[in-house]
């Protein structure tokens, strides 16, 4: 008999979606399935190979999805949209109160434009206030992720829209140097106000997430 | 045999659950297996698709689950309703049953 757990936990550690507890029960599931394949005559490889199958290639991608998607949407408002809305109400907080400060140092990046560097190094603060907030409504690790992302993840959707009614316009008018502009700030506003900000949250959240492990051992 | 579409099949997978647990407590592999047998095959749960939902329903507290070693010394999770999960098997009954009535007036078909 085939060592499911260890093909479990092989398999579907990609995404660390399985818990020892899942990993026991699919494990349990695979072993029955051998198990009955083999006892209505099969060859052990042909039982192997049709049991592996469940959790090989598409029908492993699906099933990872499947468990995320359940564990991200779990409580979605609670540990997840209102932690993100108020991450994103801090981002907005610091970067409003440096430009009211007229704190603007900038690092050229790109294409000559402007990236605002004082508000990447808040960001952690408002990453880690996402998941601290989510955790502090039982959030699972995928769910304290998202909400310290979320901010991003809206600012990503609002630019991704301005970009392509940007672009439907610049066709329509057909002026050379709407889309020249266009081209030059999709080199600067993703990842300024998109890419960076969700690494730099996505630091704090990880800063969270290991002082909170290191402050409940020493609890 | 006609497959069923994956949209009507998700749809009345935790009415299926449901009613199956009613009898009694089952596993994952049990469910899966019963489905199977007591639909002929039409309706077919690949574990994509079952522990996903069976965990939902877990966390709706429809049922609840619990470790349990079998004669043959291995641990399987059993899933066993609970009385929340029975009081929605009902209201499911009557959605699906108004579902195919009405599907009925429109196609004609019968023994919905």
């Amino acid at each position: 008999m085939p060592d499911w757990k260890q093909i479990v936990r092989r398999n579907l550690r990609v995404l660390a979606v399985c818990s020892p507890e899942l990993t026991e029960e699919l494990a349990g599931h695979l072993e029955d399935r051998y198990e009955a394949l083999r006892c209505e005559g099969l060859p052990a490889e042909a039982a192997f190979q049709h049991t592996f199958g469940q959790i090989e290639g598409r029908c492993r991608v699906w099933l990872v999805i499947r468990f995320l998607q359940e564990d991200l949407m779990a409580g979605f408002i609670r540990k997840v949209a209102l932690p993100g809305l108020l991450t994103s109400a801090a981002a907005c907080f610091f970067y409003w109160a440096l430009a009211l400060d007229h704190i603007r140092p900038k690092v050229i990046w790109l294409v000559g434009g402007q990236l605002p560097l004082w508000w990447w190094c808040l960001l952690p603060i408002c990453g880690a206030l996402g998941a601290l907030l989510s955790q502090r409504n039982s959030g699972s690790r995928l769910q304290r992720i998202a909400a310290s992302l979320l901010p991003s993840a809206i600012m990503g959707s609002f630019i991704l829209l301005i970009f392509v009614a940007g672009f439907t316009l610049s066709e329509m008018v057909n002026h050379y140097w709407w889309i020249s502009a266009r081209l030059e700030s999709l080199g600067i506003v993703p990842p300024g106000f998109v890419v960076m900000p969700a690494a730099f949250s996505l630091l704090g959240a990880g800063i969270a997430e290991v002082s909170t492990r290191k402050f409940r051992r020493l609890a | 045999m006609a497959s069923v579409n994956a949209q009507i099949k998700r749809g009345s997978a935790e009415l299926a659950v449901l009613t199956l647990l009613a009898g009694q407590p089952l596993h994952g592999y049990e469910i899966a297996k019963q489905i199977e047998a007591q639909t002929g095959g039409v309706l077919r749960f690949d574990m994509a698709s079952l522990y996903p939902m069976l965990h939902r329903l877990e966390r709706k507290s429809w049922v609840r689950a619990e470790w349990q070693t079998l004669p043959n010394r291995r641990r399987r999770r059993c899933y066993r309703l609970t009385a929340s999960g029975r009081k929605q098997i009902a209201p499911l009954r009557a959605q699906w049953r108004a579902f195919f009535q009405a599907l009925q007036s429109v196609t004609g078909f019968q023994n919905a």
